[in-house]
């Protein structure tokens, strides 16, 4: 490359009059033409073919305009003019690369600093060519790893495209390992996720028919609670009917032996002066001393005692009869006991469903290859805090002294729409003190461990994730990694 | 970065509840703007009020004359307190440069009064002074060679200035000068019981404080036994806040009792005064009859409010009056609590009385009367006597110095966030900023970079390799500031603390102790930067081999340098702190002033004198100029913060201090995106280029609001950095002659009242006109242009405009009107790049705007961006000057060395007329053709390449 290097340096500002052909340059250019040809090809072997245009392209002549990929040549045919790429000017040849920006576009400067709006392709032989903004040709800094963009300042630039290519090169690979691993796992999970899905939903299934049979037996408990109150209504009768000398006040039922309503009171109690009226709702009231409701034994230890007694109410002698209950009694007791077994174990098994149904309403992925993240918990200790990720569940920080703070409760998908499970949302986390509330944005990358490998907390209170999972592996990708890598 | 937020963010939860709740309780009664309620009024300041209360017209003072003792230089006379005769020594001195000083100091003080040191710049040389004449009413004086007169009047005591059959200025005309002379404490009941005793009484008066306590009063009065030698205080009063004094939960205890120093100036035939900063306020001062006079107190004042004369965290105590004639400024060197009263008599009159009186010629002149009240030290006051706005600069200038000659780099764009978490975040944003293409020169970290607040050092964890960090920025030729604030926290583990312990350097509280006080890192003493050692050894600090991490590329910030105590009264330090001989009641308005001076000079020491330095403080001085940049403190992301910032800036240019900005985006809050946009170009045009935002904002680097807003953003800075030479050549100049860089219309066009009050736009230099957008959704801008002589060319489409008009320009969102002032030449280096660094080499382009006469003139300043050598004369300076259809560059300092690679690469000619052809002339001899290009309908000549290098002489012809 020394030859190459030489000729450079003896242009001043401007002029650039360099005809001797570069090795580098035409190597540049074979590259650029074989890119798009051999992108489907793998890198070893687009390596060979480089390397043998390489060598053919020793023997052809063409002159070289510094910062164009082949591609743009054609626009820079060695003629006694130019036109800008725009077709806004036309400008002496001699001024394209003169270190003055003529063209609008920049494209009379591809290879100099001179226009706000040029772009300077690096060749970067062994490495990515990509183009820079051409105010960072002669800046002092290298930026482009063959070190063309350096040309003329005191920087010394290295060319480090063969290395950064080999790293590179070791990345991809790496990458693709990492995708091919990534995407093996993934099969496996999706195929996890399969079982785990019907798992569920058989789960499902079974909670629904234990509800079922849950309700069935529920039925058969009120049929059977009924059936022991209304047996027990009629031995309240019997007892009433026997005695019936003595009472001049009638508890005419019992239905709840531990207390006493003013519904009952109402209907259940009359005046023995006028056994035909019923009594108006303030004086059952008053009878119960004011609640809608009383403890039985209350009742007839206090007020009915005072009633009897008769010195706030003038109602005279009266009294209510009160045995020891009859065994119909304990029975209908022991029924509404079952009952309501029953009734919470058919709760419960409800309570189960809809939340399985909550869970399976979730979006696992087309493949419910996510799914399996559902109970699972990641940690991560970030400096002074841990950081703890429960997918489709929450996110959490714990500090040092143990104080946990929600950062947000799973909320949603959130990436593009090219692929909306590389970004999960958590929000509605602990509020912050100047409004508004924690959230979290989990981003997925693809890998080969399911892990939690970074937080961070750009402005305060909302944290970003980086989250890695082999789910997250996309075979799309892999194509695309090829194409692009080299 | 004031108390509370910070307080309440950065404190994990669970050790912070008493805080929160403090918080809350001040939170839930106001959730925006400052809390009023912890700064005082001047009814709450005790001095202020009881000087307040005096009536102009009963002065008690009295020159004797007989006293006077008139040497070459310096003129002494004793006045004499009538009402309790205490004697005063008045000198003046006649000062180079139209200056007259006037110090008044009690004759025999009980102990010695503070004067400001280190301020001035030198002991300001002397002119002549000559007796004119006198008789037993008063002395007249000439001063020097122009025809002014002062005038001392013995009964009562006052000084008028005069010129020709003029009075410029009058001291003591409405008789306001008071001297509270100092005085034993009289036996009060307080102290005559034991100090036990004593501080329990203290605390039940300081339950009923609101009356004096007639007791006391009464047995202070009736004590014969403590008399001061020449005071006899029969008449005197102790008032109630002259030996101890309450605000809010805060004790003043004041061992020295009343000190307080007040004189009345008046300015006939003024009806504009201006500085006095830092308030945010107009930049045309108001009258303060109906309010409270503007206070000067450096003070961390929690989002302030606008519109008022409350203190803000910086104090220079100059104001300079104006009008059609004449421009004079007064330079009050007081270091302590200041408070300014303005008054006029054309205040409350419209536009239409003023012209009835002028028509019906029963007019009074107009004129302006000011009032300075200090709590203690002396009256030293420099009456700068003008006459043009520039001869102001140049003699205030002469006294305090000029604008620090700042490093090249630091004119870039800045950015700054409380805070950049870790290096990483450094990294991604640095990164950020190339794959955006917008330039930045410097990235900055707030507070939690240290080490748990315990500045020069560094979070073990997020900034565990500071130097690794330091040196990918300069790779990218970037640079980073880093805070250093002036609180030191109090842990025996730390080694800055225990040396500023063990060297005793700390501030020390009335007992004799260090004084503690809460700041960022929990409770922190405050170095005694009053002591030239401490300076030195804090500037020693900044070595490279002392503070661990720092590169080359690293420079400082000094925050909370008021100095800002969270627990302190109005949240600053305590009046009745003690440095050495001093209260720090005499000196707090320097404390900011000292801490810049050390730490820039620690920057300078630390490259062995060589690299200039970049310091940038909060709180300031008169002086602080010297010592790098200032930036308004906490603002808020409201367009009302957007327009303030224009008249803050320009008041603080006017007294001295040309390095300012505002935070870009507004601090407090999360601005709108047109906001922040229109903020971005705000500051692409103020001296000082900084975007900054509280911790508790959502991120705003500038590439997170859609494409088009980077844009717009990336435009803005794109501008600031063309325009890098010119902006670089101001501050030259600012630092060659203490003119005002961003200035006010009436500094260049002193003549037209049209511009006396204008404050939405401004000048950089004399050629560059802005009129920043400052209007939520404005659809178009009314700019005042003037001069009527001037044209005006519009920077991005070369329209001309016509001086002395009021022009409407319509405006979108990627509009910042800007005008280039017809006559005048600007250099641009067009190639902008990622940092100022990376455009060292790059070539000029010449932007001639033409007069009316057609000709032009302009300026190149070219050095090496960073050392000191300059003064060594290793510059190119050149003027470029545009006539009779010859542009030429000569040499304005031919005994000047430099060489630059740079040189012409266009010229840009407005208002030209097309040439048959145009030839370069080079020094060696040699003509040559230039090609060019002429664009007929806006008559704009460009010169093809000249190609001369920018140090050479050169002519171009236009033939």
């Amino acid at each position: 490359m020394r030859h190459v290097t030489a000729c450079f340096r003896k242009r001043k500002h401007g002029e650039f009059k360099c005809l001797s052909r570069s090795f580098k340059q035409v190597l540049a250019g074979f590259y650029e033409t074989g890119r798009r040809e051999f992108t489907v090809l793998d890198s070893d072997m687009r390596f060979q073919v480089i390397v043998a245009a390489v060598f053919w392209s020793g023997f052809v002549e063409s002159r070289k305009v510094r910062g164009i990929s082949s591609s743009y040549k054609r626009f820079y045919k060695e003629r006694k003019s130019f036109l800008c790429i725009d077709g806004s000017k036309i400008i002496p040849f001699e001024q394209v690369n003169d270190d003055y920006c003529d063209c609008e576009d920049g494209s009379d400067e591809p290879g100099t600093s001179a226009c706000p709006r040029g772009r300077f392709y690096c060749t970067n032989l062994g490495f990515r060519p990509h183009y820079i903004p051409s105010s960072r040709v002669n800046d002092g800094i290298c930026d482009c790893c063959d070190a063309s963009d350096e040309y003329n300042s005191p920087a010394h630039c290295q060319n480090t495209c063969w290395n950064l290519g080999q790293k590179e090169r070791a990345y991809v690979e790496g990458q693709m390992r990492t995708l091919d691993e990534g995407l093996r796992l993934k099969q496996q999970l999706i195929e996890e996720g399969v079982l785990l899905w019907r798992e569920k939903q058989a789960q499902l299934r079974e909670l629904q028919q234990v509800a079922e049979d849950l309700q069935i037996k529920l039925e058969e408990h009120r049929r059977r609670k009924h059936e022991a109150e209304r047996l027990k209504e009629q031995t309240l009768k019997a007892l009433e009917a026997g005695d019936s000398g003595k009472g001049r006040i009638l508890m005419r039922s019992c239905c709840n032996p531990y207390s006493i309503t003013v519904d009952e009171v109402k209907t259940k109690v009359v005046l023995v002066h006028d056994e035909e009226r019923l009594l108006s709702e303030d004086e059952a009231l008053g009878l119960l001393g004011g609640g809608h409701q009383i403890d039985l034994t209350k009742f007839r230890r206090t007020l009915w005692d005072v009633l009897t007694r008769g010195d706030s109410v003038k109602v005279r002698s009266i009294s209510l009869h009160f045995q020891h209950p009859p065994r119909c009694f304990f029975a209908a007791e022991w029924e509404a006991t079952n009952l309501k077994k029953v009734e919470e174990a058919y709760e419960t098994v409800n309570m189960e469903i809809s939340d399985l149904r909550k869970k399976l309403a979730i979006d696992y992925g087309t493949d419910w290859e996510f799914l399996f993240l559902n109970s699972q918990c990641y940690k991560l200790k970030v400096y002074e805090y841990i950081y703890t990720l429960c997918p489709f569940n929450q996110v959490t920080q714990k500090n040092t002294a143990g104080t946990e703070v929600s950062l947000g409760t799973w909320g949603m998908w959130a990436g593009m729409p090219k692929n909306q499970y590389s970004q999960m949302v958590y929000e509605n986390g602990e509020p912050c003190w100047q409004g508004g509330s924690r959230t979290t944005t989990v981003t997925l990358t693809c890998g080969t461990e399911t892990a939690l490998r970074s937080v961070k907390e750009p402005s305060k209170c909302q944290y970003i994730m980086d989250f890695q999972t082999p789910v997250a592996c996309q075979p799309v990708l892999k194509q695309r990694g090829i194409h692009s890598e080299l | 970065m004031p108390l509370l937020p910070r307080l309440a963010s950065y404190l994990h939860p669970e050790r912070m509840v008493p805080v929160l709740v403090l918080w809350l309780a001040v939170c839930l009664t106001e959730t925006w703007a400052v809390d009023r309620g912890n700064f005082k009024t001047c009814d709450q300041s005790a001095f202020c009020k009881r000087q307040r209360a005096l009536k102009p017209g009963e002065s008690p003072y009295r020159a004797l004359l007989e006293t006077m003792e008139l040497t070459n230089t310096r003129l002494t006379l004793q006045l004499i307190n009538d009402n309790n005769k205490v004697r005063l020594l008045l000198e003046l001195y006649r000062l180079q440069g139209n200056i007259t000083r006037v110090k008044i100091n009690e004759l025999k003080p009980l102990k010695p009064r503070y004067e400001v040191p280190d301020v001035l710049i030198r002991e300001p040389p002397t002119e002549p002074l000559s007796l004119l004449s006198q008789d037993e009413n008063g002395v007249v004086l000439s001063l020097g060679s122009e025809s002014q007169r002062v005038i001392i009047s013995a009964r009562p005591f006052r000084l008028d200035i005069m010129e020709g059959s003029d009075v410029l200025m009058s001291l003591n005309s409405r008789g306001l000068l008071t001297f509270e002379h100092l005085r034993m404490r009289k036996d009060t009941f307080s102290y005559k019981v034991t100090s036990t005793v004593a501080s329990v009484w203290d605390n039940i008066k300081r339950v009923f404080s609101s009356q004096a306590d007639p007791e006391a009063e009464k047995k202070e009065e009736a004590d014969p036994a403590n008399q001061a030698e020449t005071t006899k205080d029969e008449e005197e009063k102790v008032e109630d806040g002259m030996w101890e004094e309450t605000f809010k939960s805060h004790s003043d205890s004041k061992p020295n009792g009343p000190s307080a120093i007040s004189l009345d100036f008046s300015l006939p035939g003024v009806e504009h005064v201006y500085g006095i900063p830092e308030h945010a306020d107009t930049l045309r001062l108001k009258t303060t009859e109906n309010g409270d006079p503007y206070r000067l107190y450096n003070l961390d004042v929690f989002q302030y409010e606008l519109y008022n004369p409350m203190a803000l965290y910086g104090a220079v105590p100059v104001m300079l009056a104006h009008n059609t004639q004449r421009t004079t400024g007064i330079f009050w060197l007081n270091a302590a609590e200041t408070w300014v009263d303005i008054s006029s008599n054309t205040a409350g009159k419209t536009v239409f009385g003023k012209m009835l009186d002028y028509v019906q010629g029963s007019s009074e002149t107009p004129q302006t009367d000011v009032r300075w009240i200090s709590e203690s030290g002396i009256i030293d006051v420099f009456l700068m006597l003008g006459p043009t706005p520039k001869d102001v600069f140049s003699q205030y200038a002469s006294l305090t110095g000029t604008q620090s000659f700042p490093p090249l780099a630091s004119l870039g764009y800045h950015q700054c966030r409380w805070n950049y978490n870790d290096q990483e975040d450094v990294q991604s944003v640095d990164a950020g900023f190339d794959q955006h293409d917008i330039p930045y020169d410097f990235i900055w970290l707030d507070i939690e970079h240290t080490d748990g607040k315990r500045y020069f050092t560094w979070d073990p964890h997020k900034f565990a390799t500071p130097k690794e960090m330091l040196q990918g920025l300069m790779d990218k030729k970037r640079k980073l500031v880093a805070i250093v604030d002036p609180h030191i926290k109090v842990d025996s583990n730390y080694k800055i603390h225990n040396e500023i312990r063990s060297k005793g350097f700390y501030i020390k509280n009335k007992d004799g102790g260090d004084y503690e006080g809460w700041c960022w890192p929990g409770s922190a003493s405050y170095p005694d930067f009053f002591r030239a050692d401490m300076r030195a050894w804090w500037a020693s600090m900044f070595a490279y081999d002392q503070y661990e991490g720092s590169m080359e590329n690293m420079y400082t910030w000094n925050d909370m340098n008021e100095p800002s105590v969270f627990n302190g009264p109005e949240v600053t330090m305590h009046k009745d702190t003690v440095h050495g001989a001093w209260e720090h009641r005499d000196v707090h308005n320097l404390y900011g002033f000292y801490v810049q001076m050390a730490t820039a000079e620690g920057l300078i020491q630390r490259s062995g004198g060589v690299e200039r330095p970049f310091v940038l403080t909060r709180a300031f001085f008169a002086g602080s100029q010297r010592y790098g940049a200032v930036w308004t403190g906490d603002n808020a992301a409201e367009w009302d913060h957007l327009k303030i910032s224009i008249p803050m800036c320009l008041s603080l240019g006017l007294v001295g201090i040309s390095f300012c900005g505002a935070d870009v985006g507004g601090f407090f809050k999360s601005p709108s995106t047109e906001l922040l946009v229109r903020w971005y170009q705000m500051g692409a045009y103020q001296p000082f280029f900084r975007a900054h935002a509280h911790l508790d904002t959502p991120r705003r680097e500038p590439w997170l609001f859609g494409p088009e807003n980077t844009a717009l953003i990336r435009e803005a800075v794109r501008q600031r950095y063309t325009l890098l030479p010119y902006w670089y050549q101001q501050f030259y100049h600012a630092h060659r002659t203490g003119e005002p860089i961003m200035r006010p219309l009436w500094v260049e066009y002193p003549q037209d009242p049209a511009t006396f009050a204008v404050d939405d736009e401004f000048l950089i230099g004399r050629d560059l006109l802005v009129h920043p957008v400052t209007e939520e959704g404005a659809r178009g801008v009314t700019a005042y242009l003037p001069g009527k002589d001037e044209v005006w060319f519009d920077v991005h489409t070369f329209q001309k405009h016509n001086g002395a008009q009021n022009l409407y320009i319509p405006v979108t969102m990627s509009s910042i009107p800007v005008f280039q002032r017809g006559g005048s030449i600007i250099p641009r280096k067009v190639r902008v790049r990622r940092s100022s660094t990376c455009m060292e080499h790059d070539p000029y382009t010449l932007y001639v705007a033409l007069n009316l006469q057609r000709t032009a003139e302009g300026e190149l300043y070219i050095d090496d961006g960073h050392t000191f050598n300059y003064e060594k004369k290793e510059f190119i300076h050149r003027r470029l000057s545009f006539a009779k259809n010859i542009l030429s560059s000569v040499n304005l300092a031919p005994d000047a060395q430099f060489t630059t690679r740079s040189w012409i690469e266009r010229v840009v000619i407005l208002g030209a007329s097309k040439p048959s052809k145009v030839t370069l002339k080079t020094a060696d001899g040699q003509d040559s053709q230039l090609e060019f290009d002429f664009d007929a309908s806006m008559s704009v000549l460009t010169l093809r390449k000249p190609g001369m290098n920018a140090g050479a002489d050169w002519t171009v012809m236009l033939q």
